[in-house]
């Protein structure tokens, strides 16, 4: 049911650096430049497939909580602790390492699921399996590279408070 | 009698063998007019816009059509003017239609960009502006207005929409509810599964083999918080994963363009509190 995102300036764009490979064939070109709707459509919708008879009901998927209410749980739990985590350090003045590992685990988790609902938004699986998996593969390696990447600042450095409030009162 | 019938049934069989080929029987085929053929001495002219695509002729694009009605002889509703199309104007226009009073949810389509019932929307009475009549939005269309329904009602079915009970009735007569359990339906035994919502909401329109849709979730909440129902805990299960509910990022289409009034948004977010607990 979900025909993607069709985004005329690419089109337009692709359209036009296409052109010289379509010279030998000028009129298919000029039917291109003259579309008014995608003729190259980025994953376009697949005719309408209905599993089962018309009577029978969709599938009930199997129960997995640690994608579903615990996860969700998790997301919220996260969210709602970063509120705190992230004024605390400011109001109070005070430079604690421990809050500011805390803060930066749930920065990184926070971000993590964000961008991992992303992807299971719009790169389904069935329809892209190697794009879902490279996506999510990305995604991995970028949050490991964050995680690394705080823990050096933290350790080897001033630490993500306190260069906050060095670039805020620069 | 019943010889007299058997002739009758016998003669009528082989009517069509005596048929002269050109009374045979085919589709009727309309010219279309756009225009109201008979407008009033002080005619209020409104353009009305309507998507038409054609099963039999699939290779031709979908196109909009413009209609011009009078409105002072068409009634106040949208659907009063799209009867008066069909009526008058172009009989191969093609939309669902049962009850004209916003209880049956068949002429649900998407009028001026809302996903909305036509016999609960007005006419704009601005004429200078033309309106725009589109098929529910990310639906494959059967013809013309009609969407294919049949995921929808798939998923409807899979949320098993009735009541489930193993232990008898108290007094083996009725299930018996207090006042309090039986506030907790309103607001959600209203919902006519016309689709506006599910087809309004993007994460639907991305994910409509997986996610159930505003409209089923809301019927999967009304049967969650019935006090009658004894399989809460199998229907809790069975939406214990990362697509069925967990898809819906709270955008709130569904209840902005319910025609009903109803808060799917609100049914959601509370089958989300009812899994955590």
């Amino acid at each position: 049911m979900a025909s993607f995102a069709r985004p005329s300036l690419l089109r337009q764009t692709l359209a036009t650096t296409r052109s010289p490979l379509l010279r030998q064939n000028v009129g298919v070109s000029q039917v291109v430049a003259f579309h008014a709707s995608a003729r190259k459509q980025i994953l376009p919708p697949l005719p309408q497939s209905i599993e089962g008879t018309m009577n029978d009901p969709v599938p009930v998927p199997s129960p997995h909580p640690m994608e579903g209410s615990y996860h969700w749980t998790f997301e919220r739990a996260v969210c709602v602790g970063l509120i705190p985590l992230s004024i605390a350090p400011f109001a109070a003045g005070s430079l604690n390492p421990v809050m500011d590992a805390i803060l930066c685990s749930l920065l990184v988790a926070h971000s993590h699921i964000g961008f991992q609902a992303a992807i299971i938004d719009y790169f389904r699986p069935q329809r892209v399996p190697k794009f879902y998996s490279l996506c999510n593969w990305l995604l991995r390696a970028f949050t490991l590279t964050t995680a690394v990447g705080l823990y050096e600042f933290e350790t080897n450095d001033v630490g993500v408070t306190e260069a906050l409030r060095r670039i805020w009162n620069a | 009698m019943a010889s007299l019938r058997t002739t009758a049934r016998l003669f009528a069989a082989s009517r069509p063998l005596f048929r002269p080929a050109s009374f045979a029987r085919s589709y009727a085929t309309v010219e279309a007019k756009s225009v109201d053929p008979v407008p009033s001495d002080n005619p209020n002219m409104k353009t009305f816009k309507v998507y038409r695509w054609n099963p039999d002729t699939p290779t031709e694009k979908p196109t909009m059509q413009s209609y011009q009605l009078d409105l002072n002889k068409t009634g106040p509703m949208m659907l009063d003017a799209l009867i008066r199309i069909k009526n008058e104007l172009d009989p191969t226009l093609t939309f669902r239609r049962s009850c004209r009073e916003g209880i049956c949810g068949s002429c649900a389509m998407n009028i001026d960009g809302v996903n909305t019932l036509a016999c609960l929307c007005r006419i704009p009475t601005d004429t200078a502006k033309e309106s725009r009549i589109y098929p529910l939005p990310h639906t494959y269309v059967v013809k013309d207005l009609v969407p294919d329904l049949t995921l929808f009602y798939k998923q409807y079915k899979s949320i098993k929409p009735y009541l489930q009970r193993d232990t008898p009735t108290a007094d083996g007569l009725e299930n018996r509810q207090s006042p309090a359990d039986r506030k907790k339906l309103d607001g959600l035994y209203e919902c006519i599964l016309c689709a506006c919502c599910s087809t309004s909401c993007p994460s639907y329109w991305w994910n409509s083999e997986e996610y159930l849709g505003p409209a089923i979730l809301l019927q999967s909440y009304r049967w969650l918080v019935d006090s009658r129902d004894e399989k809460t805990a199998e229907r809790k299960a069975a939406l214990d994963n990362s697509m069925s509910v967990y898809r819906c990022h709270t955008i709130l289409n569904c209840t902005r363009t319910c025609p009903k009034g109803l808060n799917p948004g609100r049914a959601i977010a509370e089958t989300k509190k009812i899994l955590a607990a």
